[in-house]
């Protein structure tokens, strides 16, 4: 049976799938067993490159803030040992990742959700990722373990173009809100006016955030971070203090040469739905 | 081989009687079906309510006050407090381990649903069941969970009928489709449960309720929790070792891990993660692929 009228010369699927199934009859051949988080997309895009997954790999930690109890309460400048149990949690997860890719055998982690919550007296860290590694590779990279979370798409394009990622590299900054004297308040009541001290403290904070993240980074010989998240706000068991915490892959130039990224242009010939809404008609 | 339906609600045979198909396909996926060969033939489901029967056995912290011994070889670690004789109150020792019942309870659920769905596919003379879903409901507060799985039978066509039970996957459409085309044919849905219960002892519960830096603890810096880092490591462990255990040398892939957690009574947690995947055969080598082609869309 051939594929449908407008498939492509020499692809039937249908043949494809029947070959497929009848393998069902015979007993794994590879006995590998990797197991993976990709979607069948983003294995394609890293099998592209010369990769494959490995294992689903995982790293975690959950670190007391000392003092918690009158931490939140009142103070000023920065909330340190909020920051040092943010960084000692950071850093505990990431090399557990890195520690379970290494018993797997892959080179490297791709595609590390990262979910973080800051709570009253402790910060939790969660790593998950896939460890992939170079079709056939040994076992031991040759430079080292990467953990990034980049996606498996963004992985293939950073490679492509002659990149390799490094590290997930972090840094975070606690700082009390500052305060005015009830004299100041009352006095600036009716007015327009910057408040500086505010203003100060957290431009100083978000700063002390990415320095420290660039400072891992430049710690493990990177260019550079990309894919920075940042995120940022008050705590709700803390009104009075806010957390601001960035993070990224540090990537550095490969020896391989890469190539420029030329992106073709496409127009989808796709109408977009409009939807009906009663509202303009008014 | 016995009747299928044998075990079914009597409306099962009736419905599968009476001739046409249904699917839970959505129109795009109905029609890469049609393009891989997969021609929908029932709209198949499975049901299971299962009680909860652990609560008694295992809730209780400890027997006689002393950490309990776990049986048939599951994780287990016992937490001994550094600070010697203390108050009553003061909690001694902590304990980790896995709640084997619950995962059993797990395990029983969705094998049964699973089986169920699967004699309907058989039932209909299918292949395979593909988009699978998966869903767990609490019926009321009655400590009761309903299993339900559902998917599409579909038979291969101009294949021979199988004596093989059919296969499953979660997926359906054009990702199934790139399955295939990537060499790879789906096998069984996969699922696990981990449940690991966590038991604190003193210095789990100073760290938590905000007792780190006090002088008795020997040190105002921050302390990693170690109790709960280990039991959230090792419920990770055992349900990718569970997922493992049922690849029988295939391959698992688009894997998802779900983990809760929640605390049972006072300094007392639970910590549950649910793994689930498809389990993929490879049979051809990965056609080599170009490098992909970036592209910049115009809308």
């Amino acid at each position: 049976m051939s594929g449908p009228a407008d498939a492509p010369a020499g692809r039937d699927l249908a043949a494809e799938v029947r070959r497929a199934i009848a393998f069902l009859e015979h007993p794994p051949t590879r006995g590998l067993e990797p197991t993976s988080d990709l979607t069948i997309d983003e294995e394609l895009i890293v099998h592209s490159i010369g990769w494959e997954p490995v294992e689903l790999v995982s790293g975690l930690s959950m670190v007391s803030i000392p003092w918690s109890a009158t931490l939140w309460s009142w103070g000023q400048g920065a909330i340190t040992p909020a920051s040092s149990a943010y960084e000692m949690a950071f850093g505990a997860a990431i090399a557990r990742i890195h520690a379970q890719a290494a018993e797997a055998g892959g080179h490297g982690v791709v595609g590390v959700t990262v979910e973080r919550a800051v709570h009253a007296s402790s910060v939790d860290i969660t790593l998950t990722g896939t460890a992939v590694r170079p079709i056939g590779a040994p076992a031991v990279p040759p430079d080292g373990i990467f953990v990034s979370d980049l996606s498996a798409r963004d992985f293939a394009l950073l490679t492509i173009a002659g990149w390799r990622p490094l590290a997930l590299v972090q840094g975070a900054s606690f700082v009390y809100a500052p305060r005015r004297s009830v004299g100041a308040v009352i006095q600036q009541r009716t007015q327009n006016v910057e408040l500086t001290n505010y203003t100060e403290a957290m431009y100083n904070a978000r700063e002390t955030a990415m320095e420290r993240m660039q400072s891992m980074a430049l710690a493990v010989n990177a260019s550079g971070v990309v894919e920075v998240k940042v995120a940022e706000g008050p705590m709700p068991f803390a009104s009075h203090a806010v957390a601001f915490s960035a993070w990224g892959t540090a990537v550095r130039r490969s020896d391989t040469p890469g190539r420029r990224i030329d992106p073709a242009i496409v127009v989808s010939l796709d109408d977009p739905t409009l939807l009906f809404d009663a509202a303009n008609l008014e | 081989m016995s009747d299928p339906l044998s075990d079914l609600p009597e409306a099962v045979g009736r419905r599968f009687a009476e001739g046409g198909f249904s699917s839970g396909l959505s129109v795009p996926d109905f029609g890469a079906c049609i393009e891989m060969g997969l021609e929908p033939l029932g709209f198949v489901q499975g049901f299971c309510a299962m009680q909860w029967g652990w609560f008694g056995s295992q809730g209780m912290r400890g027997s006689m006050g002393y950490p309990m011994a776990q049986a048939g070889g599951g994780y287990s670690e016992v937490f001994q407090c550094p600070h010697g004789m203390r108050g009553s109150a003061h909690r001694s020792w902590g304990q980790n381990f896995q709640q084997t019942q619950v995962e059993a309870f797990w395990t029983e659920g969705f094998t049964s649903a699973r089986s169920r769905m699967m004699d309907e596919a058989i039932a209909l003379g299918a292949h395979g069941i593909v988009g699978v879903l998966d869903t767990v409901n609490e019926i009321s507060d009655l400590q009761i969970s309903e299993f339900h799985l559902r998917g599409t039978a579909v038979r291969v066509r101009d294949a021979a009928p199988s004596a093989l039970v059919p296969w499953t996957t979660f997926l359906a459409g054009q990702r199934l489709a790139k399955v295939f085309e990537a060499g790879f044919v789906p096998v069984a849905v996969v699922s696990a449960v981990s449940s690991v219960r966590v038991w604190g002892y003193c210095m789990t519960e100073y760290l938590i309720h905000g007792g780190a830096g006090a002088s008795w603890l020997g040190t105002d810096e921050p302390q990693e929790i170690e109790q709960f880092v280990v039991a959230r490591m090792a419920a990770r462990d055992i349900v990718r070792r569970k997922a493992r255990g049922q690849l029988d040398g295939d391959e698992l892939h688009g894997v998802e891990l779900d983990v809760t957690e929640w605390e049972v009574t006072d300094d007392d947690w639970e910590v549950r993660c649910r793994l689930r995947g498809n389990r993929l055969r490879r049979f051809k080598d990965f056609d080599p692929l170009p490098a992909p082609r970036p592209t910049v869309r115009l809308s």
